[in-house]
């Protein structure tokens, strides 16, 4: 039973719980772009290619300018770029969204890998040197709480942003006007129509945001983390992200809790050196968590009631 | 849009790619040239690694016996067996596949083209449990990665035997890919000759699972520090630059993997040597001079196929003594790192 309590003893330290929020919000910003996407009644599968597009072009654009914010700046531009195209496909053109975002997916891989082999060469990509990254910022006098300061408010700049960010788009989402027609658009735009609502505009809005923030994820991932970019870095995050959105009912709430879950399990994954079990095993624990909780305690997930439908003015 | 049309796109794409990298392919004689096919896995040709490494070779080969050589990028592990066929069927005299995944597609393809040669880096043909096909149209370039990990092992004992790490924790750590056996022999020659220098010193292992993502390698890096760790070895690819940074921003050191990783991150004390390259040129020149031989071609420390080197660092005269020492050693045989790592 050492294992356990191994785990145990892990979870009381404040290491493991900072390195978990960085792996948390890494999904959390492609989720929160997914809920906002899908609420308004687009399904957004293509997180993963937006934001690989969006590490991409933070490391280039941050070995052009020596600067992350312009880095930054670029890699959600990018992010958006590749929403607008789904955002086109899907709602001009009324194509199947899975279809579009799977496209925009292998796109993305491609499109980044030749970027390089363009740009590059075989060459290495290059380093983004300490200095020109996104920087970690300790919040004065917070971050001397034990503990809590440690996990929380020692943290790289985009991790203060998301946790903003995850405020105000659950406030937008459920509080506001704008809000409420997004959903209204993404459960019966008909109707939303009807009251004299640009179903179009809103949609096209949500899914560019999701590329946005998307790109930023991409761009955290790249210049906050590893400092470099490499071939299908995001590993599968967009499409963990998504499952988060899903897990967390399309609530910004909900789908933290769910990245929490996540990135949890990676971290404690991540001390396989010192944990003597094997590593396949607690490779899987995030998901046997994910699947216990999901069966036990959520219960019922049911999507927005227009999610995946296109819209065309005047039809039933 | 159906499965096979998403297929046909993605074919598309790769054949764009390839047309793209393969740019510089340089004309000889039409008539008795010979023709190389490289498949890489899915690691790519960025890979700054052995995927990376099979391709210089290839073009050393090209400039030396102007030999036609042809780059195909596996995408996912489906595509080894039509990328390999696509190069069979059309008569290349030698089909070359990079890395250990790519053994069963080698075994499977090797058996339907009797009349092609094929050799596989790190790896063998083989059937689906694994086991060699012995196909005589197969040449198997293995390494004693061993070789190079006992020489980095070496300079990581002696560093903290001398206490000149920095905090003199008489802990240290490798952070491997994935647990197969190209990965392990490097951590077991590592092991191996650092518990030899320093037997007090305990080593940590960890493996991310992965060969692509630096933030997994990073926190596992992270966690290593975390546990005193402070000199460690990445045996990750792309990953593993992950290790190399985090050890930076600790201010502890970073050994590099298969090549020299020195411009990676100045925390990069040394890398661990394994000459894909040569390899792959001696395969091709085998073919050339009509020397071609089915089996194993082992490349080690004896025959410059495995090494090291010594990066942002200014060794004391007495580790670098002791390197020459281990190396002589090993060598002549005296001295033999093992394949598996040490309990």
């Amino acid at each position: 039973m050492s294992v356990i309590t191994d785990i145990l003893q892990l979870l009381l330290t404040a290491n493991l719980w900072q390195v978990a929020l960085v792996s948390a919000v890494l999904l959390l910003l492609p989720a929160l772009g997914g809920v906002i996407s899908e609420r308004s009644g687009v399904v957004n599968i293509a997180m993963e290619g937006m934001m690989l597009t969006g590490a991409f072009f933070a490391v280039w654009a941050d070995l052009i300018w020596h600067s992350p914010w312009i880095a930054v700046l670029v890699a959600m531009v990018a992010g958006g770029l590749m929403a607008l195209i789904h955002a086109v496909v899907s709602i001009r053109f009324r194509a199947d969204q899975i279809v579009s975002g799977i496209a925009i997916n292998i796109f993305a891989a491609g499109l980044t890998v030749f970027l390089v082999r363009a740009i590059y060469g075989l060459q290495d990509v290059g380093h983004v040197v300490p200095a020109e990254a996104l920087p970690n910022w300790d919040v004065p006098v917070l971050s001397a709480i034990p503990f809590i300061g440690q996990v929380v408010f020692q943290q790289n700049v985009v991790v203060y942003i998301a946790l903003i960010l995850l405020v105000v788009v659950e406030i937008v989402l459920f509080r506001t006007r704008l809000g409420l027609r997004i959903r209204a658009v993404g459960e019966h735009p008909q109707a939303a129509d009807t009251a004299g609502l640009n179903v179009y505009l809103i949609r096209y809005g949500a899914v560019i945001t999701s590329g946005l923030l998307s790109g930023l994820a991409g761009a955290f991932l790249a210049i906050g983390v590893s400092n470099t970019f490499v071939p299908n870095m995001t590993d599968g995050r967009g499409y963990i992200a998504l499952a988060a959105m899903i897990f967390g009912k399309w609530t910004p709430r909900g789908a933290f809790v769910a990245c929490i879950i996540f990135g949890l399990g990676e971290a404690i994954y991540a001390n396989n050196s010192t944990i003597h079990v094997s590593q396949y095993l607690l490779s899987m624990l995030p998901y046997l968590i994910t699947l216990v909780v999901l069966a036990g305690l959520v219960g019922r997930s049911t999507p927005p009631a227009a999610d995946g439908i296109p819209y065309a003015a005047g039809s039933e | 849009m159906g499965r096979s049309q998403l297929r046909f796109l993605a074919l598309v794409g790769a054949v764009l790619m390839v047309v793209a990298a393969c740019g510089s392919t340089s004309s000889g004689p039409a008539a008795k040239q010979v023709k190389v096919g490289l498949v890489t896995d899915v690691g790519g040709l960025n890979d700054k690694s052995f995927n990376h490494l099979a391709y210089v070779g290839l073009q050393k080969a090209i400039a030396d016996f102007h030999v036609k050589g042809d780059v195909t990028e596996s995408k996912t592990g489906d595509d080894y067996v039509p990328n390999l066929t696509s190069y069979a069927s059309k008569n290349y005299d030698l089909v070359i596949g990079v890395g250990f995944l790519m053994q069963e597609a080698v075994g499977k393809v090797s058996g339907s083209f009797p009349n092609v040669h094929f050799a596989i880096i790190d790896g063998a043909g083989t059937d689906a449990s694994g086991k060699d096909l012995q196909h005589s149209n197969v040449e198997s370039l293995f390494f004693k990665e061993q070789d190079a990990g006992a020489m980095v092992g070496v300079i990581a004992g002696m560093l903290e035997k001398d206490k000149k790490a920095p905090g003199n924790t008489n802990v240290i750590s490798a952070v491997g890919g994935v647990s197969i056996p190209p990965v392990n022999h490097y951590i077991a020659g590592y092991k191996w000759a650092a518990t030899m220098e320093d037997p007090g010193i305990k080593v940590l292992v960890g493996y991310s699972n992965d060969f692509t993502d630096p933030a997994k390698c990073k926190s596992i890096a992270q966690s290593q520090i975390g546990a005193k760790s402070e000199i460690l070895f990445q045996v990750a690819g792309g990953c593993g630059l992950g290790v190399l940074q985090a050890a930076g921003s600790a201010k502890v050191y970073s050994i590099g993997v298969d090549a020299d990783q020195k411009d990676a991150d100045a925390s990069v004390i040394a890398s661990a040597l394994k000459k894909v390259d040569q390899a792959t040129y001696t395969a091709i020149k085998n073919v050339v001079n009509n020397q071609f031989k089915s089996g194993a071609l082992t490349f080690s420390i004896s025959n410059d196929g495995a090494g090291y080197s010594l990066d942002n660092i200014q060794l004391p005269a007495d580790i670098q003594a002791e390197l020459d020492r281990v190396q002589a050693a090993i060598k002549a045989g005296s001295m033999t790192p093992p394949a598996d790592i040490p309990a």
